[in-house]
């Protein structure tokens, strides 16, 4: 008999809102308060934005501010591109937003400041991280659990591991392939684009990616 | 009595509720407000307290009792938090202090954590006596988003003597030298207000109130308060019925805390005159199976604030899948997704607009009213509420850690 595999345990995470009492009204005020703000704040603003239950326009808070509230959708694309999870710690995210900002900034004039009510306010999280009692030692269970796990074990597992806990990669694919030794269908999930889906499109894609393994395994396809 | 809600909220918020409660198990948490009956605050006091006991939490409500001038005072605080300009002399702010003394006196203030709420048991923190480990946690209901300072410069004092303040949304927090946290209230779908009723429930209370089920009813729940804007809501109605025919209904209890509510209910009745379409009700406390069967048989539910603490009424009536319509202020745009589960208005034509647009697109308004009673099961029910009181507790108690694993 072979050594047993480590089971998946499957955890939640549940954040509580929390002020770091600094707000900005102008692009300035958000450059000067980004290059100084707690860390814990630009990952809730680039890494949670994923919790929100609708998909707004952009992909951070940063740059649905920029687009909605100072009407600088060129500045608000720009800031959309940066993948906060590129990077191996929030001081390259942070860096990036203000090379984003300077850029723009040199480049066009300081737009207008937000009207009043509507400045970003720069705010920060607990997160509250526990088992929900589900552990699954193949990819059928996997399968299974996925379907029904609420919609924040996903972003603990495939969002949030990949920034706060500093291991670069999600939880999902690291499993598979160091412990299931499934290389390739870790590559794949590895290929989903975290900004392009809410959720629950995250979660149809890593059942549709396994359910197509499975298949091919069944057939006796290489997989 | 919490396994009753198993079936109806996220399973998430209850497993991290007991969770919580493995950790926070026999400890006691104090709860101090202004009133037993009338307005959110009480509402769901009433619930979350036997819930936290059931959970073996040791759980109290207590209520700072004071006379007209108290509140008359308090009102004006609470006014002035929210941006009207209010005349409040030195010898009242310390007539507020002086009856919050007299309430120290009778109040059992031993407890692991004491949540005061809103402005008026605020001074209480000046007469904690054990600090050690204690969590004392301002609750703030008010949309303090664009306070008058000098009024805010007196309440901010006493906030900074807190462990922590608690808003209900992002906008009202303040450069305050202790924690911020947000917690957006909740309602209860167990409750008498959203619970489910029966046809017989809901027909019996409209006869009760001898509103014909003729036509399609526009309704506002409220305290008769100048910022609900119940006249601003007749004027809409007027601009509607040019073109539709409808009711309206204005719903709103008093509350022993709001000195200001009969006067504003007479102007109010005043402006509405004769008439016969137009229901002014003003609800005796305790009336949540009435303002249920309501808010069911309403077509299009109003909050048309101009500010607004949270405005809870919204949440009930997405719960009960009716298509909203709220004032862009305070808590509400929190509830409303415009053009989601609702839309948001920003003047009296913006609320005519959007009645008729409800009023002449039934399968926009079904549509509108499902997604919001779902957005409302994600984020506004009461056991969310809980987990959140229980989690910033805990944090608190965990002395600044960012994650904790549980």
């Amino acid at each position: 008999m072979g050594a047993e595999l480590a089971p998946f345990e499957f955890k939640q995470a549940v954040s509580i809102l929390k002020s770091t009492g600094k707000k900005a009204n102008c692009l300035d005020n958000l450059r000067g308060t980004i290059s100084k703000i707690s860390k814990e704040s630009i990952f809730h603003h680039t890494c949670q934005y994923f919790l929100k239950e609708h998909v707004l326009g952009y992909t951070n808070d940063f740059a649905q501010w920029a687009g909605e509230s100072l009407e600088e959708r060129a500045l608000a694309e720009r800031l959309s591109n940066i993948d906060p999870f590129s990077f191996k710690s929030i001081t390259g995210t942070r860096k990036e937003l203000l090379r984003v900002i300077n850029d723009y900034i040199k480049d066009f004039p300081e737009p207008r400041c937000a009207l009043s009510g509507d400045e970003f306010y720069f705010n920060e999280t607990v997160t509250l991280t526990f088992p929900v009692g589900i552990k699954v030692r193949n990819l059928v269970e996997f399968l299974v659990a996925l379907r029904n796990v609420d919609p924040s074990c996903i972003y603990f597992h495939f969002y949030e591991a990949r920034v706060r806990l500093g291991r670069g990669i999600d939880d999902f694919s690291s499993w598979f392939g160091n412990t299931l030794k499934r290389k390739n269908l870790a590559k794949k999930i590895r290929t989903i684009d975290p900004f392009m889906h809410n959720i629950d499109g995250i979660r149809t894609h890593i059942i549709e990616i396994i359910e197509e393994n499975l298949m091919a395994e069944m057939e006796g396809l290489k997989t | 009595m919490i396994n009753l809600y198993k079936y109806i909220v996220p399973p998430r918020d209850l497993l991290l509720i007991y969770r919580l409660c493995e950790k926070l198990k026999g400890k006691s948490f104090l709860h101090v407000n202004s009133t037993r009956e009338g307005g959110g605050v009480a509402e769901i006091l009433q619930r979350i307290i036997p819930l936290l006991k059931d959970l073996e939490i040791d759980a109290r409500w207590e209520v700072v009792e004071g006379n007209k001038r108290f509140f008359d005072i308090t009102k004006r605080i609470h006014n002035g938090l929210q941006g009207n300009k209010e005349n409040i002399t030195e010898e009242m702010w310390a007539y507020h202090y002086e009856v919050n003394r007299t309430n120290a006196r009778q109040i059992d203030f031993n407890a692991d954590a004491v949540l005061i709420h809103d402005p008026q048991p605020l001074p209480l923190i000046g007469f904690r006596k054990n600090r050690k480990n204690k969590q004392w946690l301002w609750r703030c209901h008010i949309d303090v988003s664009n306070p008058r300072p000098e009024i805010w410069n007196r309440v901010r004092k006493y906030v900074e003597s807190y462990n922590a303040a608690i808003f209900s949304v992002a906008k009202f927090s303040k450069a305050l030298p202790v924690d911020e946290f947000f917690i957006t209230p909740s309602i209860d779908p167990l409750s008498d207000k959203n619970r489910d009723l029966s046809e017989q429930e809901i027909s019996s209370v409209m006869k009760k109130f001898k509103i014909p089920l003729d036509k399609p009813i526009i309704l506002q729940v409220s305290r008769f308060d100048k910022f609900k804007d119940p006249i601003g809501v007749i004027k809409a109605y007027r601009m509607v019925k040019k073109y539709n025919d409808c009711r309206l209904i204005l719903a709103g209890s008093a509350a022993i805390d709001d000195p200001e509510g009969e006067e504003i209910l007479n102007k109010v009745k005043d402006f509405a005159g004769n008439d016969p379409d137009v229901h002014i009700l003003l609800l005796k406390p305790f009336s949540d199976k009435e303002i249920n069967a309501l808010q069911r048989v309403a077509v299009v539910v109003l909050q048309k604030s101009l500010k607004e603490g949270f405005g809870l009424t919204v949440s009930e009536a997405m719960w009960k899948e009716k298509p909203v319509i709220g004032g862009a202020v305070g808590g509400i745009p929190l509830q409303i997704i415009h053009g989601v589960t609702g839309f948001l208005v920003y003047s009296v034509d913006g609320a005519a607009f959007r009645i008729r647009q409800f009023l002449n697109n039934p399968d926009m308004a079904l549509r509108m009213g499902k997604k919001g009673r779902e957005y409302v099961k994600n984020n506004f029910l009461i056991t969310r509420q809980i987990r959140d009181y229980l989690s910033v507790w805990y944090a608190k108690e965990s002395k600044g850690k960012s994650v904790l694993e549980l």
